[in-house]
């Protein structure tokens, strides 16, 4: 009943509901962009298929230049596709056989990048690293041999042919409407109630504690789900993002998330005494760290460690790394089990702090 | 038969003694004045007989049913009513009733028969649909009380009903009071207005969390030599 309740106090208020269904919509229209940052160490694989000392010697190169670390050398091509998942690599080099040779002889080669496109910026800031070196490389070689060489950077483009920055601010927009919708409309509705003293009437009736959690956060759950397939709806016709994990589990993730946003609304309404509290501490607390720490706008591994572990405790960031994956890379559980326990155990943890919260305010 | 038996209910908050090891009864059918300065403890002992509350030490039995072990009963056979307007005010009148109805599992066909009839006796049938946000403080305050006697309880708590409204309402607020004693539920009522004082069975005053005088209004006035319970308050309270 308490959550039939809630059902028509959404309806009644048509503004918020207005607010709460067209928000989606003017958001994922309005993102076209994205921020660049400088990036260093990042994760890298060489597939080095001459292994002679010119290849040697790029690869020492790479490793100097401080914008690469190289963390395995795979013996195929296969096995360096399965590193991007495995040893969450950013790009993969591949070096022809007989490098040297065709340096020396025919003063040409051909290498090879693979790119992790699912993170546009991060990828071309990458390519632009690699080119550099490269160049640098090419540079000193001709300075030791007499004639001038020639080199061509093939770079192959994974995940993300088209190279699109939809792909990119999707899944930021899925988690920022998400938190919005549940956790801000969660902590003010429960915030509603101490502030208007209904909830004092609802706790000195028969029914439990767990009973008016529920029904207070189901119909927001609802909601913002419904939010969530319209944003997806729009990405796929308007943008043509692909999702290529199963949108079963897809939308099983979102759940999980959602409940997490829930609790952590739950968790900034039991430490606020009312509604204009409950939203300040959502907007400053959740949804600006939210925006700056979780990836979304500015890549995380280009940020003081204080903050890069700081994103830590904001579920956003946990979020958006599974929902890239599994829209981008199509990954299944196995490959994000870790992330969802994460946000799982947040909600538990946020819950429970907060009914113990709602047994002492009243 | 008593309905509300407290034997040295005690609560601290830290170093503070909110409520100082008070115990009195009230019997069924009785109307109980609760009166005092504010911060005198009074809430704090409605919260702890109403469940809401665990005493740190002392018990108190409601309606036959103990406080320490058995708050789910008691919530069942209380109704409360608190000086805050507590109705949802974007829900009608007749869907509060229901809500409230519903939570303490009244049957539906029953529950709408109960609702109508309660506003029939209140004369707001027509208000059935109405939006509680628009209709006046008074009737809110009626509205209120009449769906916190809806499910039948054995007590009803009012916490200070009838602060802000007007002479008149207050006037029809206490025959409803009267009313409902008549019908055998015990009325447990605080107040600030001490005219309301004198229409209480007994009044009871309590001050820095202990009940210092307990009595029926004539009583209390013989005792302290005054005319009036105002007095009696204004006298206790120079003392």
């Amino acid at each position: 009943m308490i959550l039939k309740k809630e059902f028509i106090h959404i309806f009644r208020d048509k503004i918020t509901l207005f607010l709460v269904l067209a928000m989606p919509i003017a958001l994922v229209l309005l993102f076209g962009f994205t921020i660049s940052s400088e990036i260093r160490n990042a994760k890298i694989s060489v597939l080095d298929q001459a292994n002679d000392t010119q290849s040697k010697q790029l690869c020492k190169k790479l490793s100097a230049s401080g914008y690469f670390q190289i963390v395995s050398y795979p013996g195929s091509e296969q096995e360096a596709d399965s590193d991007f998942k495995l040893k969450n690599i950013k790009l993969a080099l591949v070096i022809p056989p007989h490098f040297e040779e065709s340096l020396s002889r025919e003063h040409i080669a051909t290498l090879q990048v693979i790119n992790d496109v699912s993170d546009l910026n991060v990828a071309s800031i990458l390519n632009n690293y690699v080119r550099a070196v490269v160049h640098d490389f090419e540079n000193d070689y001709n300075s030791t041999a007499d004639m001038a060489q020639n080199f061509t950077i093939n770079i192959k483009m994974l995940y993300n042919p088209t190279s699109n920055s939809v792909y990119m601010f999707v899944p930021g927009i899925i988690t920022l409407i998400m938190i919005l919708v549940t956790a801000l409309m969660t902590s003010i509705t429960l915030a509603r109630e101490k502030e208007t003293g209904t909830m004092r009437m609802l706790l000195i009736t028969p029914v439990s504690k767990i009973h008016i959690i529920i029904g207070k956060v189901i119909p927001y759950m609802i909601i913002s789900f419904l939010s969530t397939i319209i944003i997806l709806v729009i990405s796929v016709l308007v943008f043509k993002m692909p999702i290529n994990g199963s949108i079963p589990f897809l939308l099983f993730l979102c759940i999980i998330f959602m409940l997490t946003s829930a609790s952590f609304g739950m968790l900034i309404s039991s430490v606020s005494t009312s509604q204009l509290d409950a939203m300040m501490i959502t907007m400053m607390g959740l949804f600006l760290p939210t925006v700056l720490l979780s990836g979304f706008l500015f890549p995380l591994n280009s940020m003081p460690l204080f903050f890069q572990l700081l994103a830590n405790i904001f579920p956003a960031k946990w979020f958006i790394l599974a929902i890239k994956d599994v829209m981008i890379k199509g990954s299944g559980f196995m490959d994000i089990w870790r992330y969802m326990l994460v946000l799982f155990l947040m909600a538990v943890v946020f819950i429970a702090f907060s009914i113990r919260q709602l047994d002492k305010r009243n | 038969m008593y309905s509300i038996v407290a034997d040295q209910l005690t609560k601290q908050f830290g170093t503070f003694t909110a409520v100082d090891h008070i115990s009195f009864q009230v019997k069924r059918g009785e109307i109980f004045g609760f009166l005092g300065a504010n911060g005198a403890g009074k809430t704090t002992a409605i919260k702890m007989m109403s469940g809401l509350l665990l005493p740190t030490s002392g018990t108190a039995t409601i309606a036959g049913y103990d406080i320490l072990t058995q708050s789910k009963l008691i919530k069942k056979h209380i109704g409360y009513m608190s000086q805050r307007f507590s109705l949802y005010n974007d829900l009608t009148v007749f869907e509060n009733m229901q809500l409230f109805g519903t939570i303490y599992k009244i049957p539906r066909k029953e529950l709408k028969d109960r609702i109508y009839e309660s506003l029939r006796s209140l004369d707001m049938e027509k208000q059935s649909g109405t939006l509680v946000s628009s209709i006046p403080l008074g009737w809110k305050q009626k509205l209120a009380f009449a769906t916190a006697i809806l499910h039948h309880p054995d007590i009803v708590f009012l916490d200070e009903p009838t602060s802000g409204v007007d002479p008149i309402v207050r006037r029809e607020f206490w025959k409803l009071i009267y009313q409902t004693a008549s019908q055998g539920v015990t009325i447990l009522v605080t107040t600030h207005y001490m005219d309301e004082a004198e229409y209480c069975n007994r009044i009871s005053i309590m001050s820095d969390g202990q009940m210092k005088l307990i009595g029926t209004p004539s009583e209390l006035k013989e005792q302290m030599g005054v005319n009036s319970v105002d007095e009696v308050f204004v006298k206790f309270v120079n003392r």
